[in-house]
């Protein structure tokens, strides 16, 4: 048997002999690990609900805005000739898992009891591969959004306008030359809100968002690029500069990297003394840069959090090892007197934390997967201010495996680190002293 | 027998022929120049010829909301086409004001000290009037006027006009249906459209006043009281009332940035 193999050996036996310390202790290590897991799981699961309703309700992982002025004092949110511009992104970004195309704009909607101001987006939802599995509906047939003369609204919208599917609607707003226009609609589709994000927005067919503007048939509002899920963490900045750069080779005038949302850009668009088109590049974390503090907030939260459990960690085996080794001084002391090194005696105890570790933390992980697996498949719904944050009616734990093994690792050399100090304290146990000790 | 039936379908005949004439005599259509000559006279009776100072009041009704109220002076220019409005009332909108300087209009806020720029079709602190609401008529200029007979409003007989926008001119109403008083030349009512032909607002004249203008060396004509209406938003409205007018000559420095930001300081 390998002296490895022995000194584990040893430090299972120790863990063994001493249960109920070592229960105690494991425990703790276990609860925080879960505890750790499941607040890694709830930040994640937020940042991806963020990021899929955020890139299906209102903006590409890469998106080609911009403004386009008829006069230096009135921008609206225009690309003009898009075709080119989906053919400049395709050539220019192979990452592209596919393009889809939306009107912008920004109108007051009216009924017979109420009326709201907010955002209307243009969209041709046949070609939205991704729109319906994000959208849970209440009420009405997405694909009836195809038809012209139709409108989607949230159920907190609908509401508020006091509408159910079937009512018309009309949507008033002026052009881009700032002549008042309007269109009436029919609600053909009612969703579940989808938070901050759908609080102040709908979907009307492109072409009907066209006839409100007097846009012609080769405007729209943005072009947004989706990527494959593995590039947007990485790329996306790398990609922004490369279709920037194309852009502006193939003739465009770009405006300079910004990262607001588009619509918190108006002002100082308007400021400018220019006319004409400007194409703008954001990413998705440009134009959810309004609420991505909530993501923030949240992470600072766990940091503090975590910061604190593992505090407590620390302090609980460092004062369960004193303990330890006050109960095992004149076992140190007879190791040492039958010859064992004093890194020997170091090395025991940090293994015995190690293995503790090990042991409390695989234990830690498994319970929390199973806890987020438990609460995600409850379908735990979340209290309407939340989801206003949350961006889902439903809690969403996000646990990945790598997290996992992350929690492993990490709370084990914690384990070990806070072991490390009382370890070497009785390694350094005189042997004569360490017989003689009563306690 | 027969006489008497002939006798009466005669005088039936000769009377609806009668009443035909009479009618369309008083419904001759008028020529498209003497419409457009009724258009400027509309717009010459409220022209100035110089500046012009005046107070108006603002009061917006808007459904489940507050009522809005703001006092507000406004100023104009004739000669360059200035034009600025100034809220003194109430106090967190005293000192924001609008200013038009070429072609762009500029609205100040005190609170954030910026100027923002905003299309000349903006809605006055949200109301329901706009800048060209308290600015010079300009219909002859920026309509085309289609004519649709008389007709009465309460006492008064109207001559009924449909007005399109002329090519090339941005308007907020690309078409406005209007009611000139016969008598007095004076607006009545007024009808505005969506692009789509919907009716979005109606605006009613009730009062109108005149003023001595010295630049102009006769009377200026404008209306005391407008009311207007929302009609996508039924129950909404705005009432305008102007009062305080003065056509005397105004400082030169008034039309600029420093005048409106000096009056929050």
């Amino acid at each position: 048997m390998s002296k490895l193999a022995v000194d584990v050996m040893i430090a299972f036996r120790s863990l063994v002999q001493h249960r109920r310390r070592t229960l105690f202790l494991g425990t703790a290590i276990a609860a925080v690990t879960a505890l750790l897991v499941l607040l890694n799981g709830l930040s994640t699961g937020v940042e991806e609900t963020m990021i899929d309703t955020a890139t299906t309700l209102s903006t590409g992982h890469v998106n080609v805005g911009g403004f386009f002025k008829v006069t230096a004092g009135q921008a609206a949110p225009v690309v003009t000739d898009y075709k080119r511009v989906i053919e400049v992104a395709k050539k220019t970004v192979p990452e592209m898992a596919f393009v889809v195309h939306r009107g912008r704009g920004w109108a007051k909607i009216v009924s017979d009891t109420g009326s709201m101001q907010m955002g209307v987006t243009g969209i041709d939802v046949r070609s939205e591969p991704k729109f319906a599995s994000v959208l849970q509906l209440v009420s009405g047939k997405l694909d009836d959004l195809a038809q012209p003369g139709t409108i989607l609204i949230f159920d907190n919208q609908a509401e508020k306008l006091g509408v159910k599917v079937g009512d018309a609607v009309t949507i008033s707003a002026p052009t881009t030359r700032g002549t008042n226009n309007t269109v009436d609609v029919r609600v053909v589709a009612i969703a579940h809100s989808l938070g901050l994000l759908s609080t102040w927005n709908s979907f009307i067919p492109i072409d009907t968002l066209r006839k409100l503007y007097q846009f012609n048939q080769d405007s729209t509002g943005v072009v947004q690029i989706m990527l494959d899920r593995k590039d947007v963490d990485r790329k996306i900045p790398e990609i922004s500069a490369r279709l920037r750069q194309a852009l502006e080779q193939a003739g465009w005038r770009v405006m300079p990297a910004d990262p607001r949302a588009f619509w918190m850009k108006f002002q100082s668009v308007a400021r400018e003394d220019w006319t004409g088109q400007k194409l703008d590049v954001t990413s998705w974390e440009d134009e959810i840069s309004f609420m991505t503090w909530t993501l923030k907030a949240l992470k600072g939260m766990s940091v503090v959090l975590i910061a604190i459990l593992i505090a407590i960690i620390v302090i609980g085996i460092m004062n369960t090892m004193w303990i330890a080794i006050r109960e095992r001084t004149r076992e140190i002391g007879t190791l040492r007197a039958i010859g064992m090194h004093r890194r020997e005696v170091l090395w025991m105890f940090l293994l015995e934390s190690i293995m503790l570790g090990v042991f409390a933390t695989v234990a830690g992980v498994t319970a929390g997967a199973a806890i987020a697996a438990g609460l995600n498949a409850l379908h735990v719904h979340v209290p309407t201010g939340l989801q206003f944050f949350l961006m889902s009616p439903y809690l969403h734990i996000s646990i990945h495996s790598s997290a996992l093994v992350r929690s492993v690792v990490g709370i084990t050399i914690v384990t070990a680190f806070a072991a490390l100090y009382p370890s070497l304290r009785a390694a350094r146990l005189r042997p004569v002293v360490a017989m003689s000790h009563f306690g | 027998m027969k006489l008497t039936k002939l006798t009466t379908s005669f005088t039936f005949a000769f009377a609806l022929l009668a009443s035909l004439l009479v009618h369309g005599r008083a419904h001759a259509a008028l020529s498209t120049p003497e419409m457009v000559e009724l258009l400027k006279a509309v717009d010459d009776r409220q022209k100035n010829n110089g500046d012009w100072r005046a107070g108006a009041y603002l009061e917006q009704k808007e459904k489940d909301k507050v009522d809005v109220v703001y006092e507000t002076e406004y100023y104009r220019r004739s000669q360059d086409q200035k034009f600025m409005i100034l809220f003194t009332k109430p106090k967190s909108s005293a000192g924001q004001g609008y200013l038009r300087i070429d072609k762009n209009l500029w609205f100040y806020d005190p609170s954030v000290g910026k100027w923002e720029r905003r299309t000349e079709r903006e809605r006055i602190g949200g109301t329901n009037s706009r800048r060209s609401d308290f600015d010079e008529s300009r219909l002859a200029e920026e309509y085309d006027p289609s004519d649709e007979g008389e007709e009465k409003l309460g006492a008064y007989t109207a001559q009924k006009l449909m007005l399109k926008g002329k090519a090339g001119i941005d308007l907020a109403f690309p078409v406005i249906r209007i009611w000139i008083d016969k008598a007095t030349k004076n607006v009545l009512k007024r009808q505005e459209y969506a692009l789509s032909g919907r009716l979005l607002r109606t605006s009613y004249y009730p009062k109108w006043k005149k003023v001595l203008s010295e630049s102009k060396k006769a009377d200026v004509w404008y209306p005391e009281e407008i009311r207007f209406y929302d009609e996508v938003e039924k129950a909404n409205q705005t009432l305008v009332l102007i009062r305080a007018v003065d056509t005397h000559a105004l400082p030169a420095n008034l039309f600029t940035k420093a005048w409106l930001e000096s009056k929050s300081r």
